[in-house]
């Protein structure tokens, strides 16, 4: 296999809030990496970092320790408010091109294509306060296509659709990646969500964020998302993946380290089953084994 | 049952029928019903008809000065100097309030600046200006500049501060730099709260003019009102407290039909 196009080694990312005077580490020594034209997974309970650790990915945050390696242009579909409500949607959806100085006639020429691969054509000249939820979030994968990275990051952008509509848009997203060879980094909470189009899933603990599991998903490509339901092998990992995120939450030490003057340093690398902080319940016995 | 015919007449009712359409259409004429009142109240003896007269009685005076040009001139020297005043005091109360609000550092360091120059009543540096650019134009521009920036400054710092910071991230993730940044996300964001800040300042604008023209100026509705004053004329008083209160109403108008064509993403 080709050299990856995301590797991450030793990722840690923490949060200093001056006011409470608390520490959050928010993402804890995450490694893995993502093959080129591969469709990753990150599941994990809300809270737990993977929006962070896709901030990382994105250049939008530095991690505080490790090494990020992404290999070419990351594009990125934010959650669902990030269109922007005073341009139209076909403006939306050019404006990474209009950021990097393209003309007028160069964007429509590009856009065009976009728009009706994403079903947005009719809707070209609407503002987003005129749109349904799902096609706020066409125009949002629309306009990451525009921006046209080799990697496309995608943080929950179908968490605040009806569950009609999510189905439909992960269809479509299937279809469009498989022709786009693109590799993909896709956040969610949800275990379906996640099966449904994933390569591989990585399962994240509560905050501190880890990775506890990296789970390879069986179903071939390309997919039929309703009939993936019916696959005996799907009932399997729904119920381990579900199992996964269960102990990620109850062995999930304190997040939050007081760094009062009195307080006993943050020891990070310790286990799983480490002595938590004072005040808080002892840890279930180590029954996780770290991926 | 959904007969064709029904559909049509459903579809046809739900086209012409537009919510609050003659609420919208007679709104603007609802000042007139405060003319009627007094009126009324006037003749009935319900007010003091010496200090309120019947706004039938100053119609007269009314046609006189426009008669003799003297309201229009007044008038065109009174919209003039808010005209110059606003452009001067708006652009760069836009500029610094975007600089301020996308800038922490220069907010910490200049913000505290202009909150300590903000409670100063702008009437009360008159005297001064007019030491400094003398009885002339110059002195109203400023005075009305001064007042229109802090509302403008304001409510542009605001806008840019509440923008959701999701916007940033898209222009960055986008490859946006700092420019593109500030004229693709921040100034846009703001542009609602840009036009809050300009409609409190045409109304400021008026209340500002109206007060320099009453000791520094022999133009203009402010000094009209005054004169006036000096020779116990309340029916021409009363026409250029009128007239003042039309062209801010107007004024107003023109800022929201602005505001529509330029931030046609908050019309419901």
């Amino acid at each position: 296999m080709s050299a990856p196009a995301i590797d991450l080694r030793g990722v840690w990312k923490g949060f200093h809030d001056a006011r409470r005077d608390q520490t959050v580490i928010a993402v804890e020594d995450v490694s893995f990496s993502v093959g080129r034209g591969e469709f990753v997974c990150v599941l994990g309970p809300s809270g737990c970092g993977k929006s962070t650790l896709l901030r990382i990915l994105a250049g939008l945050d530095r991690q505080d320790l490790g090494e990020v390696a992404v290999k070419g242009h990351a594009s990125v579909v934010f959650q669902e408010h990030g269109v922007f409500p005073w341009l139209s949607v076909e403006d939306n959806v050019g404006y990474p091109l209009k950021v990097r100085g393209a003309g007028r006639a160069e964007r429509r020429r590009r856009v065009g294509p976009l728009l009706e691969l994403t079903g947005l054509t009719d809707f070209r000249g609407a503002y987003p306060h005129q749109l349904s939820g799902g096609m706020r979030q066409r125009t949002s994968v629309a306009r990451a296509l525009a921006d046209d990275g080799e990697i496309l990051l995608m943080d929950e952008p179908f968490g605040a659709l009806d569950e009609q509509t999510r189905l439909v848009l992960q269809q479509e997203l299937l279809r469009i990646w498989q022709d786009s060879g693109k590799s993909v980094v896709f956040i969610t909470h949800s275990v379906d969500e996640a099966l449904t189009l994933a390569d591989r899933v990585l399962v994240m603990s509560a905050r501190p964020g880890r990775i506890l599991a990296d789970v390879p998903v069986p179903f071939g490509r390309p997919r039929d998302i309703l009939e993936l339901r019916r696959d005996p092998r799907y009932g399997e990992i729904t119920y381990e993946l579900w199992r996964l995120l269960r102990q990620g939450a109850a062995t999930a030490s304190a997040g939050a380290v007081p760094t009062g003057p009195d307080a006993s340093p943050a020891s990070p690398a310790g286990p799983p089953g480490a002595p938590a902080g004072r005040g808080t319940p002892p840890s279930p016995p180590s029954e996780v084994r770290t991926p | 049952m959904s007969t064709p015919a029904s559909r049509e007449a459903l579809v046809r009712r739900l086209r012409d029928e537009r919510s609050g359409r003659a609420a919208r259409i007679a709104g603007p004429f609802t000042p007139i019903l405060l003319l009627v009142v007094w009126e009324v109240a006037s003749r009935s003896g319900l007010l003091d008809a010496r200090f309120f007269p019947p706004p039938t009685s100053i119609v007269g005076t009314f046609a006189d000065l426009v008669a003799a040009g003297t309201l229009q001139t007044h008038a065109l020297a009174t919209l003039s100097r808010v005209g110059v005043g606003l452009v001067l005091g708006a652009v760069p109360g836009l500029l610094l309030g975007i600089a301020l609000g996308a800038v922490p550092v220069l907010r910490a360091l200049f913000g505290p600046i202009f909150a300590s120059l903000l409670p100063i009543p702008k009437i009360a540096i008159l005297p001064l200006l007019l030491l400094i650019f003398g009885l002339g134009e110059a002195s109203k521009w400023v005075i009305v500049a001064i007042g229109v920036f802090f509302y403008v400054f304001y409510n542009t710092m605001g806008g840019v501060l509440q923008t959701q910071p999701i916007y940033f991230d898209v222009a960055k993730s986008s490859g946006a730099g700092r420019w593109r940044t500030w004229s693709t996300v921040a100034l846009p964001a703001a542009l609602p709260s840009v036009f809050t800040g300009l409609k409190l300042s045409v109304g400021g604008a008026f209340v500002i003019i109206a007060a320099s023209e009453f000791v520094g100026s022999r133009t203009g509705i402010g000094y009209l009102i005054w004169s006036a004053w000096g020779t116990l004329s309340v029916a021409k008083m009363y026409v250029g407290i009128v007239t003042i209160s039309l062209l801010g109403y107007l004024a107003g108008l023109l800022v929201g039909l602005l505001e529509r064509r330029l931030v046609p993403w908050s019309r419901q």
